[in-house]
């Protein structure tokens, strides 16, 4: 009787076993059944990708998944991502192609020179790396830097360093705010929005080897040229026309209520500007000391094809999307626009319409795109760091010890 | 004390105690219902077993996969087989499987991670890295083709038609090598072929399933030099810069005839030094753990950054703790108004999500523009001097902590019996000796297991420390961790902010020593609490 019984429950236990693991292994492999490519992608950028890729795609026979992800985690999750769920095709930054090359999570690209001919040299050399050869590994897409706003009922947009000066610490002492110009920091501190200062200064990051690349060993952090030049930070410190106590939304409260002239913003800001109602200007920076040029950082955005297109056998039809389609004007210009950026290509910056845009895109000149070496994972935190101690008010290391200190412990880092 | 008499009503002199809610319920489901829901259960667990071991298999795991095969059959077993022995095991399989699944897999995994150079370049297995370094060797050799292409089948073979972009000179490359095609024979459209005598054009929907032929179809142009499919419509010429020889498993640069050889440690290497970018993930033994103890950069910080965690985490608890302690005796009093009220207002900041108070204290304390010093009469440097940053993190640690501290201590001391310290004071013991002899030991038999786990919590607490200061300020000298890092952030730094950054290796490796140091100051301690149950 009770041998019957648990004969029965187990028969019945392994048949509804059986049927749902079918049914989990189906599902699970049903994916694969139509050729699919994979794009991840953040979600400023969501619907364009989504409209830019469709209409590739229909004429290829292909179909696409679009799967939204934070900006960031696209580049960490690619590391540990498992085959069968990860993407063909990534958005992702300039600056992380180092890193993910050397990982051998993406592949290089060989557009056509005629679409090559289409982008700015630097855009396609911030997306340029290799050890030994240099090589693209993503299609350009959009531009960014910070450029110089001006409140302009407060202050002339300078043509001089010592104007800016001028007119931000009158500003200051008229509206008593702690500091002159809104240029973010914080405890963590912030070597990208610090950087035309210290490249006005006569600062680089790394220097270029023979060959043109980045070469991890030549640091320009203290290098002879800045070295001259700290006393001026020190100044103003003691004016109080930088502070480190000024992070992201203090910078952007400062402005946006007319207690600063000055902002030191990018694109991505714009809405923020327009919405303000504030009278404001967008410029490159002038220049503080004679024959350096204060220049932005500059980022590039784009797109890359991932080592797993070829597991999934898609390569060919990433490559196509990737180096052929999504560099031409049209995609370019939505890709671009959907996110308030510049775009890459120089036949579709021609067709952006609005003016502060465009003046963002000039403001760039001459900027120099961050370093896409995975080196440069040592450099963030102990150059914002040397800025937050020579900026602090009273206790502020003097910059040139503080620079020194910073210059050091990259290159130890570094090893 | 009701239920005691209502049931004195209907049988008096007989109390039977209502059945707890439990009990009542498990009858419910040893019927037909309790047998659906074990089948069910069991199904699931079988679904799961076998979605596993397919996957398994099919990376190629096959001892993992035996394994997960081997537990889902003894799961069945247990369940369904009608021996007396197996009851109590019935009962354990589920704490077993969670504790396998959630505590000693990833401790395991953990573990292997920390002997192994898995960083940013080593991030793949050997076969693929291989794979990866011919592919990223291929260069365009000076003034090679470019080609406008278009797939096309000859008798079913995969042909690529190609339109020479500098010359406009036709041809057809196939496996064999590239061949000129007679421009009568081809209709040129755009810059790209759309027909040619004896070939099919594949376009549209044509195109989608060839993807893995045409990636791999290698036209031989001259030397070392091949034409390959760049997408679907481009092809170009490249000539690799390296040469693997799978014999001697070494890479040798064409051009200047240098050897690259396997170094032991998941690279490829000349004799002098120089190494390849792409290695893979391999074992390296100890070098982690050896790292941090011999690297000045890595060791010199973790010591003062040990006393700064140790100081931390204690200072933490033990202020909580009797702030918590002193408002839980305040609240207790019997007759206090508005006693729940009051209670809630003082968790209001533990039911707050942590992250958010810690962002607002950190535009509170703000050196120049937080609320903090506009109040006071003087500027205190909250953030950016060392001294006070460390006095800022552990004001505002207590301030998130003390409502945990309150409510286990308003738990515990409503659990202390009235009759003990009734029985004290009319012994004649003052209010601070019966606190100190009575309550204070009762207490801490309860609460110390709390504030062990709460000294291990603040041990490793990354976020109070990251949304208040990221670690800083840091010192012109020593800029690997801040001054108020403790030790879990600074691995973060050590590992992702260092070298080339992403040392998973590394960090692991830091990880087991973080988790020895805590295993041991908690094991010692509870060791220590021990002696308390035997006072009380």
């Amino acid at each position: 009787m009770l041998s019957t019984t648990t004969a029965a429950r187990a028969l019945v236990a392994l048949v509804v076993a059986s049927l749902a693991a079918i049914a989990l292994t189906a599902t699970a492999s049903g994916a694969d059944a139509t050729t699919t490519i994979r794009i991840w992608t953040d979600k400023d950028r969501l619907a364009a990708v989504t409209k830019v890729a469709n209409a590739w795609a229909a004429s290829k026979g292909a179909t696409i998944e679009v799967v939204q992800k934070d900006f960031g985690q696209i580049r960490d999750n690619l590391k540990t991502v498992q085959s069968e769920t990860a993407p063909d095709v990534i958005v992702g930054a300039h600056d992380w192609i180092g890193e993910l090359s050397a990982n051998g999570s993406i592949v290089p690209l060989f557009p056509s020179a005629a679409t090559q001919k289409q982008f700015p040299g630097y855009a396609l050399d911030a997306f340029s790396y290799g050890t030994a050869i240099k090589k693209l590994y993503g299609a350009p897409v959009a531009l960014e830097n910070i450029a110089l706003v001006t409140n302009t009922n407060l202050a002339k947009v300078p043509t001089t360093w010592a104007q800016l000066q001028r007119s931000a610490l009158a500003t200051k002492k008229k509206t008593k705010a702690a500091v002159g110009i809104s240029v973010q920091q914080g405890s963590g501190g912030d070597a990208y929005h610090m950087y035309p200062l210290f490249a006005g200064l006569g600062g680089y990051i790394f220097g270029k080897n023979s060959a043109g690349n980045l070469d991890p060993s030549n640091i320009g952090v203290a290098n002879p040229k800045f070295l001259k030049n700290p006393a001026l930070i020190d100044q103003w410190n003691k004016l109080g026309l930088i502070r480190s106590s000024v992070d992201s939304s203090i910078s952007q409260d400062l402005f946006l209520k007319g207690k600063t002239a000055f902002w030191f913003t990018g694109p991505w800001n714009l809405d923020t500007l327009k919405k303000s109602g504030l009278s404001f200007r967008i410029s490159g920076f002038p220049q503080i000391v004679a024959g350096t040029k204060a220049v932005p950082f500059l980022g590039v955005q784009g797109f890359m094809v991932t080592k797993f297109a070829a597991t999934h056998n898609v390569e060919s039809l990433a490559k196509d999307l990737v180096s052929n389609y999504m560099m031409q004007t049209g995609p370019q210009l939505e890709l671009a626009l959907a996110n308030t950026r510049y775009p890459a290509n120089l036949n579709a910056g021609k067709q952006v319409k609005d003016a502060q845009l465009k003046a963002f895109g000039l403001a760039s000149t001459g900027g120099v795109p961050m370093p896409n070496i995975p080196q440069m994972n040592s450099v963030w935190g102990d150059l914002g760091a040397a800025w937050v101690r020579s900026t602090k008010g009273s206790g502020s290391v003097p910059a040139r010890r503080s620079f020194l200190g910073a210059s050091r412990s990259i290159a130890q880092k570094i090893g | 004390m009701s239920t005691g008499t209502a049931t004195a009503r209907t049988a008096p002199g007989v109390t039977v105690p209502k059945p707890s809610l439990l009990a009542r319920a498990l009858p419910a489901f040893s019927g037909t219902v309790g047998l659906v829901l074990k089948v069910v259960l069991l199904a699931v667990s079988n679904a799961i077993g076998l979605w596993g071991l397919v996957g398994l298999l099919n990376n190629g795991n096959t001892v993992a996969g035996l394994c997960v095969l081997a537990a889902t059959l003894a799961i069945d077993a247990v369940y369904l087989l009608p021996i007396r022995g197996l009851v109590p095991v019935k009962f354990l399989v589920p704490g077993t499987v969670f504790l396998i699944g959630f505590q000693l897999i990833p401790i395991v995994y953990n573990a292997s991670v920390a002997f192994s150079n898995w960083s940013t370049g080593h991030n793949l297995t050997k076969e693929e890295a291989i794979q990866t370094i011919q592919e990223t060797s291929l260069a365009q050799p000076p003034n090679g083709a470019f080609y406008t292409m278009t797939p096309a089948r000859e008798d079913g073979t995969l042909a690529l038609l190609l339109v020479d972009q500098a010359t406009g000179k036709t041809f057809v490359g196939t496996e064999e090598g590239l061949t000129p095609l007679p421009s009568a024979d081809v209709t040129v459209a755009n810059g790209a072929i759309t027909e040619a005598a004896g070939y099919e054009v594949l376009t549209g929907q044509g195109l989608a399933g060839i993807d893995q032929e045409l990636a791999g179809l290698v036209v031989p142009a001259g030397g070392n030099s091949f034409v390959r499919a760049e997408g679907l419509s481009t092809a170009l010429e490249l000539t690799p810069t390296l040469r693997y020889d799978p014999e001697a498993d070494t890479f040798t640069n064409i051009e200047n005839g240098a050897v690259f050889s396997d170094n032991g440690k998941g690279a490829y290497a000349t004799a002098g030094g120089e190494e390849i970018e792409q290695g893979w993930r391999t074992n390296i033994g100890l070098q982690n753990f050896k790292e941090i103890f011999t690297n000045p950069l890595i060791r010199d910080p973790f010591l003062s950054t040990f006393a700064w965690t140790f100081s931390y985490a204690l200072l933490s608890v033990l202020f909580t703790f009797f702030a918590g302690l002193f408002i839980a005796i305040a609240l207790n009093h019997d007759g206090l108004r508005f006693q729940r009220v009051q209670r809630s207002i003082l968790i209001l900041p533990y039911a707050i999500p942590a992250f958010l108070s810690l962002l607002v204290w950190r535009g509170l304390l703000n050196d120049d523009f937080g609320v903090v010093n506009s109040i006071l009469p003087f500027d205190v440097p909250w953030l950016f001097d060392p001294f006070w940053a460390r006095v800022s993190c552990l004001l505002v640690n207590f301030w998130l902590g003390i409502p945990y501290m309150f409510l286990i201590c308003t738990g515990a001391l409503q659990a202390i019996p009235g009759e003990m310290t009734e029985a004290a004071r009319v012994d004649g013991a003052s209010g601070l000796q019966v606190f100190r002899k009575i309550t204070l030991p009762l207490l801490l038999v309860a609460v110390a297991p709390l504030l062990i786990a709460s000294f291990a919590f603040n041990f490793n607490n990354f976020n109070a420390i990251y949304f208040l200061t990221e670690g800083g300020p840091y010192s012109a000298e020593q800029s690997v961790a801040g001054s108020t890092d403790i030790l879990v952030s600074y691995t973060y730094k050590v590992a992702f902010q260092t070298g080339r950054g992403g040392d998973y290796g590394l960090a692991a490796a830091l990880s087991i020593v973080i988790f020895l140091i805590i295993g041991t100051i908690s094991a010692v301690t509870f060791i220590r609490t021990k002696a308390l149950e035997n006072v009380a």
